[in-house]
């Protein structure tokens, strides 16, 4: 093995204080400099290209070994799914009309729908201290930073780095994540943190009386600027109220499975297109 | 031969490490890279350079979209103790290895959380410690694969 830059002759701690050294400019000029996200995403790319074939390659291979059983019975429950779902469809279509019938008399413009492409999840990283996802798709798709991230069921985050190959993505439950959410059924402004946990999110500052009760369903607000409003983020699961803290404990249960996630849907809104103010 | 074999290995331990394969192993996967240094510095017959363990580690914070520094650092000083205070550590068999390797992974685990803490959002949770155990339990089962395959890679003279 080659001495890389340094002599042996060095004594080893010195040689262990200068990288030292080396790792605290390097950390502090990566804060400072926000575009060190986007190369320290496109170093990462081969890599996490080699693991998307990777488990490309086992997906298909598990398909292809799914028993005809489980097919089956996958396909009726999805009819069964598919027979639930039409009304629900119906009413929506139905809401949809008197909406747009409403806003026409409120003089207000019926938005364009936004655009979506689904991206796949390359890559994870949950530990206490960060929920990251890199997907397959960066700044050559169209990806911004600030972008809403969608999956089944609701919301899963947003893009937090751009590369031209590949984005990361900050899951909700991420710790440096807040969204501004409100219950499905009133319009009490309110936020939704993430704890580092993958199952759970938590609604801060509201005082010990509040009129919240577990089971309550909560949807973007749209405050911001940033998510469309009415989007599904979660379901309150448990509330403290205890003389320990001067708030309540509200837990929040994520609508989308954020461990789960193998493909995201991206979000191009008219609204969070508009140059989004600073987070 | 042997070079390209690292490489690869390296490439492997980080593709290992961020396989979306879902939040239980995501806690529970031990650190491949930093078991992979210490495989390459305990059999390595020369040191290794402190240099190379450096890059790796940014590399793998790169992979990670951690901390930038946080594994470079982290590795450095793990393969220094192993080099200055644990030297014996080499002689003994990989079931003995076991302890030490366990306290050299949990080490490095806490360094990387102090730094990930020194530079913001940070909250401690148990399932940390759960890496350096597994990891230190599977030591055995991979010196002895990593060692078959260093053995079948062998450069041969006649």
């Amino acid at each position: 093995m080659p001495a890389l830059f340094f002599p042996r002759r060095y004594p080893p701690l010195l040689r262990v204080a200068v990288l030292v050294l080396l790792t605290v400019f390097v950390s502090v000029f990566s804060e400072k400099h926000p575009n060190m996200e986007s190369v320290s995403l496109t170093m990462a790319y081969p890599v996490q290209w080699i693991s998307m074939q990777g488990t490309s390659f086992w997906q298909q291979a598990d398909n292809y070994l799914q028993s005809r059983a489980e097919l089956e019975s996958e396909n009726i429950r999805l009819h069964a799914e598919l027979v639930g779902a039409e009304p629900k469809l119906l009413e929506a279509d139905i809401l949809r009309n008197e909406n747009r019938q409403l806003l026409a008399l409120l003089d207000s413009i019926p938005q364009p729908p936004g655009k979506v492409a689904v991206a796949q999840v390359i890559a994870q990283n949950f530990s206490p201290s960060s929920q990251l996802l890199i997907v397959n798709m960066g700044a050559r798709a169209g990806v911004f930073v600030g972008q809403p991230v969608l999956a089944a069921g609701g919301v899963a985050g947003q893009v937090v780095g751009v590369s031209p190959m590949s984005s990361q993505v900050a899951l909700l439950s991420d710790l440096d994540s807040s969204i501004p959410v409100q219950p499905a059924d009133s319009d009490t402004p309110l936020l939704v943190d993430g704890r580092g946990n993958i199952d759970s999110l938590a609604v801060p500052f509201q005082p010990r009386n509040t009129a919240l009760k577990v089971g309550d369903r909560l949807v973007t607000s749209g405050l911001g600027g940033r998510y469309p409003p009415g989007l599904n983020v979660g379901t309150i699961s448990a509330i403290v109220r205890n003389g320990d803290h001067s708030f309540a404990q509200i837990m929040v249960q994520p609508a989308v499975r954020l461990g789960q996630l193998s493909t995201v849907l991206m979000l191009w809104d008219n609204l969070s297109s508009r140059p989004a103010a600073t987070p | 031969m042997i070079a390209i074999a690292l490489i690869l290995g390296f490439l492997f331990a980080l593709t290992a490490e961020t396989i979306p394969c879902g939040p239980l192993y995501a806690s529970l996967h031990p650190d491949f890279v930093a078991l992979l240094l210490l495989y390459w510095a305990i059999s390595s017959s020369s040191e290794l350079s402190f240099t190379i363990v450096w890059l790796i580690g940014l590399l793998q914070d790169m992979v990670l979209g951690d901390v930038l520094g946080a594994q470079a650092i982290a590795g450095v000083i793990m393969i220094y103790l192993l080099y200055t205070g644990l030297g014996r550590v080499r002689g003994l068999s990989s079931w003995e290895q076991l302890f030490f390797i366990f306290l050299l992974l949990l080490m490095q685990r806490l360094l990387v959380w102090l730094w990930q803490a020194w530079a913001g959002a940070i909250t401690w949770h148990f399932s940390l410690l759960l890496g350096p155990l597994i990891g230190a339990l599977l030591w055995p089962l991979f010196t002895l694969a990593l060692d078959y395959l260093r053995h079948a890679l062998r450069p041969r003279h006649i």
